[in-house]
């Protein structure tokens, strides 16, 4: 084919693109076609890593650190040595390449090599022929090692001389901003300032499964079966660790459950940390992390502590924002750079604000490292810039419904980064439905008063979370599809499914562009075998990330249109391919059947295998000026919450939820459904109950007795979803990223709802009873 | 956790003469649902387990003249459906029923929960407000426990090496009236920051017994006598329980951990010791009236 054939043929599938950007009629997507894994699930059908385990692979389980800040001078296996069934230990020294798996920056060792950062630091493996002597040996690991002066707190450690990484000057291992127009001005304009200062703490993901990896040694180089977001990143970190080329390499996943974000990083370390081992003994290695492990080791939401300025004038008009932000990286950075740069991009919340200035930094401490969690850095911001508006709009008197509306973004506004919004937002529409049907303004006038030792309340909350990756970082998709001779259907993507039901979404994309059924279809997904399409995080799977599949798509049904008008001596333009059946637009009495169409095309020598390549058009964000581009476009969420609260013990009771969503096309509403539901329930952890506690480094609840989730009885009724769609151009038909939006304002929604109930503004979180209480019995109002 | 011996029976006889001339560290075990966990982090060692969970003569719930006899390996999930229990010690079925989650409560026993001494266990308070007694076997010995001095430290019980809890038994109650109220950081599923049950008879609006007793406030579940003196003659108002409430002070010693802070707690015991002195006078005056 010569270069202006493909050229054309690119065209042609960019004008089907559109169409089906702006097409209502479909057959598959926008319904809520059954979960593809769904019987296999509930049937206990699906393997997840444990399942995979055989008694000819060695297990290992991690030696970790027992002391925060040290110099590590020798890990001694002798005594675990004494244990039946162990076999090996493994330190950094057996590392055949570069004992690194930092995530942003380069400042992460597999296992800790010289010096410990965390208390609960992987420093090696205890690799045995069982499980419970693995676990055994791993606790008779001595390690010798020379003290260190430790940092706790992060404002202490901004100045502190004492350095968690030598080799850098400073704990502050990340700086962002964002200015706009002149914040002291906006702040002179203003008739009503609110300031406040907000903590957050550690949260853990809290997966069901905890963290896994399976390394095998193969004649090519190793196969590592494990649970991560991005396979192609997976298989790099392993290459980097061994020392090989990335082809040497290759990674699959296992079912996995739970992810959250967690896995992004530490699915790509446990891989390398397996594979080392596997390695070294020639033989495969199943490296499991204990529940001990997992909440003690692994990267956690970050605690923030957040000083939040907001002024405007006496009709609720915002004028200037600042906000001052610091989040606790712990030992690594791992995504914290881009965590903090989230944050600070969606600092204003989903408003127009004239002026702006956000400073953020990112701090080191001999804790436990932070890393990618479901909001990105968003749930704390919002938490700020939420509750901040709320007691803005309290001194003026205003509605907080009302506010919001008032200073709500529009298309066609300029974000807080002076971004242009050239796509529709459906913030306000949201806001509207939602606060009907909650029946807002009433219970807002009937609540927020003591009835004996109870009080109800109800707030509302908006947010925003800009899809795809923040500012300059590059973004693209690709998939691969191939049609069988039998007219079947196999198409294979680098993303990932963890729960969140993306398969089904992607099959669905994949059978409305061919114009077949959804049963026709399968997706393979999460291997370095597949077309890498970037990693399954930031809201980006079931849109760009699954735009690259869609091109492909697009390409073989253009293929496959122009066959069935040589079949039907029609026209190209009068084809239509729709549940498997390919007739003319108007004379619909003939019509080819779809194992005939592929038949033809087969015979006739039309190649019916396609790889789609998608680059996410992006402009500049200058991080000198701290303005420009954030993102390609933004999801919008506004959520009201209906909360009781006993004003003695402090306990929070989340009696309703109320959310709206404005994200682009819905393909599947049951799957959106579905996060929705669960991010309420994990945003209602993260706002009254979820907190990892640590004392001078220590995590003080490793499991599940003292590390809080909600269960069901702590689960409100969640009401029926609302939603705005209106398509977006770089998603498949149109569809925006909703995962982690869903759970962003939860807990402002919450809090306002509590301030709401007891007149007082709650400012560290999580709610525990505790807190509640005594910012009753001691707390002033803002 | 390490591997240990285990023998099991399905008879009380055998398993105590078993445990006789045992020289190994040994434990008894029925639910596990402590146990096992306590050994897995290491907080338990064990170099034996004697199952006893089969022994059926040590399970059910039978009423005798006056008293109610529950064998120690009756599980929380058959006190909560015993309508004998509820209908006569109702603070019991409240605790069983908030106690931890569904399957925990079909393994975990009541005898079990009384012999872990913790100081949160959820049934030890109800077994307080009541006057429990418990039946221990040794050997071929049997003797009768008071629960009041059962309890010695967190963990710790008057039990001897080898001494296995088999009965309680519950004293028939005249007409009072008794509650059971837990708090704790989430509704289901969950370690008390403090749980209280209070037992108050009451005869023309004044009260003439009067029982608290209070949980995770101090080194064992712990009676609080000066608020029950204190309340004893005087009339059944929320001014009494309040003022009785305050006094339950002198009677716990709460720490601070990783689930409350020691002030916290002290605040809410005298929260929840209202609650339940007041819930447990108004249900008094309904049995009474």
């Amino acid at each position: 084919m010569s270069r202006t054939v493909l050229e054309h043929e690119e065209e042609e599938a960019n004008r089907l693109l559109n169409q089906w950007l702006h097409g209502n009629d479909f057959v598959v997507v926008g319904k809520s076609v059954a979960r593809v894994d769904g019987l296999d699930k509930v049937l206990g059908k699906l393997k997840y890593m444990e399942d995979y385990f055989s008694k000819d692979m060695l297990f290992a389980r991690i030696v970790k650190s027992e002391v925060s800040s040290a110099y590590l001078e020798k890990v001694d296996f002798t005594k675990a040595a004494t244990i039946q069934g162990f076999v090996d230990g493994i330190t950094a020294k057996d590392v055949t390449g570069q004992n690194q798996v930092g995530y942003f920056l380069l400042d992460q060792p597999a296992f800790a090599d010289g010096v410990i950062r965390f208390r609960g630091e992987p420093v090696g493996l205890a690799l045995a022929k069982t499980p419970e002597a693995a676990e055994e040996a791993s606790r008779l690991v001595r390690l010798e090692h020379r003290e260190k002066a430790a940092v706790f707190d992060p404002l202490e450690a901004i100045k502190s001389s004492v350095l968690v990484h030598e080799e850098r000057k400073s704990n502050v291992a990340f700086t962002t901003k964002v200015r706009k127009g002149d914040a002291e001005k906006g702040f002179q304009e203003s008739d009503v300032v609110v300031e406040n200062t907000y903590r957050t703490g550690y949260q853990d993901h809290a997966p069901i499964e905890p963290e896994g990896a399976i390394a095998i040694p193969t004649p090519e180089g190793i196969t590592v079966i494990s649970c991560n977001q991005h396979p192609a990143f997976a298989q790099m970190i392993v290459a980097r660790v061994l020392g090989c080329q990335q082809r040497e390499v290759r990674t699959v996943q296992s079912a996995m459950g739970g992810s959250f974000g967690g896995k992004g990083e530490i699915g790509p370390t446990l891989s390398a940390q397996a594979a080392v081992a596997a390695h070294k003994l020639k033989k495969p290695v199943m490296l499991m992390y204990s529940r001990e492990d997992s909440i003690a080791s692994r990267p956690k939401r970050e605690p923030s502590i957040i000083r939040y300025r907001t002024g405007a004038t006496s009709d609720g008009r915002l004028k200037a924002i600042e906000a001052d932000i610091t989040l606790e990286s712990g030992a690594y950075v791992t995504a914290g750079p881009i965590i903090l740069l989230r944050a600070t991009l969606h600092a204003s919340g989903p408003y127009i604000v004239p002026h702006a200035r956000v400073d953020g930094r990112l701090v080191y401490t001999n804790k436990v490292s932070i890393g990618a969690f479901r909001g990105f850095g968003n749930p704390e911001i919002h938490l700020a810039a939420e509750s901040n508006l709320d007691e803005l709009a309290l001194k003026i008197a205003m509605d907080p419904v009302e506010i919001r509306l008032k200073n709500a973004l529009t298309e066609g506004s300029a974000t807080v980064t002076s971004q242009v919004l050239s796509d529709p937002v459906g913030l306000i529409e949201t806001t509207k439905k939602v606060a009907k049907e909650s029946g807002w303004y009433t219970k807002r006038k009937a609540y927020g008063k003591a009835v004996g030792d109870r009080a109800r309340g109800i707030g509302v909350a908006c947010a925003w979370h800009g899809v795809s990756t923040s500012g300059n970082a590059p973004d693209w998709s690709s998939g691969y599809i191939i049609i069988r001779n039998d007219g079947s259907v196999d198409s294979y993507s680098g993303l990932v499914e963890m729960g969140q039901g993306l398969t089904t979404t992607i099959t669905q994309v994949v059978a409305e562009a061919l114009g077949i059924e959804a049963g026709m279809v399968t997706v393979h997904m999460g291997t370095s075998d597949a077309p890498d399409a970037g990693a399954t995080h930031a809201s980006r799977g079931a849109s760009v990330g699954t735009m690259g599949m869609l091109v492909a798509a697009s390409q073989l049904r253009r293929r496959l249109d122009r066959m069935a008008s040589k079949m039907l001596g029609c026209p190209e333009d009068q084809v239509v391919i729709r549940r498997g059946f390919a007739f003319h637009r108007r004379f619909k009495e003939r019509k080819i059947l779809w194992g005939d169409l592929v038949h033809e095309c087969y015979n006739s020598g039309v190649e019916l295998s396609a790889t789609g390549y998608y680059f996410v058009p992006k402009e500049r964000f200058d991080e000198e000026k701290g303005s420009g581009f954030a993102y390609p476009a933004f999801s919008y969420m506004t959520v009201v919450v209906e909360v009781e609260v006993d004003l003695k013990t402090g306990m929070v009771f989340v009696k309703r939820v109320w959310p709206g969503l404005a994200a682009g096309t819905i393909i599947n509403p049951s799957v959106v459904v579905g996060q929705v539901r669960g991010a309420v329930i994990q945003g209602l952890g993260y706002a009254l109950m979820e907190e990892v506690q640590t004392q001078n480094g220590k995590v003080l609840n490793q499991n599940f007795t003292d590390y809080l989730i909600p269960t069901v009885r702590d689960t409100p009724r969640i009401m029926k979803l609302v939603t705005v769609e209106e398509p977006w151009k770089d998603g498949p038909f149109g569809a925006k990223g909703m995962g982690e939006l869903s759970l962003v304002a939860i807990a402002p929604a919450i809090a306002n709802a509590v301030r709401h109930a007891t007149g007082m503004r709650p400012k560290e979180f999580p709610l525990t009873p505790e807190r509640v209480s005594n910012l009753l019995n001691e707390g002033e109002t803002s | 956790m390490t591997a240990v011996q285990y023998v099991s029976f399905d008879q009380l006889a055998p398993a105590l003469d078993y445990v006789k001339d045992r020289t190994e560290r040994f434990r008894f075990i029925a639910g596990g649902t402590d146990l096992v966990v306590q050994m897995r982090s290491g907080k338990t060692t064990a170099e034996s387990l004697v199952d006893i969970s089969r022994v059926g003569e040590l399970r059910g719930i039978h009423e005798a003249k006056d008293c109610v006899i529950i064998g120690a390996l009756s599980t929380i999930e058959d006190i909560r459906r015993s309508p004998l229990v509820e209908r006569r010690f109702p603070a019991l079925k409240e605790a069983a029923d908030v106690f931890a989650a569904w399957q925990v409560r079909n393994l975990a026993t009541l005898g079990g929960n009384v012999c872990n001494a913790s100081p949160a266990a959820d049934t030890a308070l109800p077994l307080l407000v009541y006057r429990a007694k418990l039946i221990a076997f040794l050997g071929i010995h049997q003797r009768e426990i008071p629960i009041e001095g059962f309890f010695r430290g967190p963990g710790k019980t008057c039990l001897e090496a080898g001494e296995l809890v088999g009965q309680i038994i519950l004293p028939m109650e005249a007409s009072g009236g008794s509650a059971f109220l837990k708090l704790g950081k989430r509704q289901a599923s969950i370690l008390a920051v403090v749980n209280v049950a209070a037992y108050v008879g009451t005869k023309g609006g004044v009260v003439t017994e009067a029982r608290l007793a209070l949980g995770s406030v101090a080194p064992t579940p712990v009676r609080a006598s000066k608020a029950e003196e204190f309340l004893v003659g005087k009339p059944a108002v929320d001014k009494n329980f309040t003022q009785a409430a305050a006094l339950v002070d002198e009677d716990i010693k709460p720490i601070t951990d990783v689930r409350a802070g020691a002030k916290y707690r002290v605040r809410m015991a005298k929260t929840l010791a209202f609650r339940a002195l007041r819930l447990a006078s108004a249900r008094a005056r309904r049995s009474s009236a």
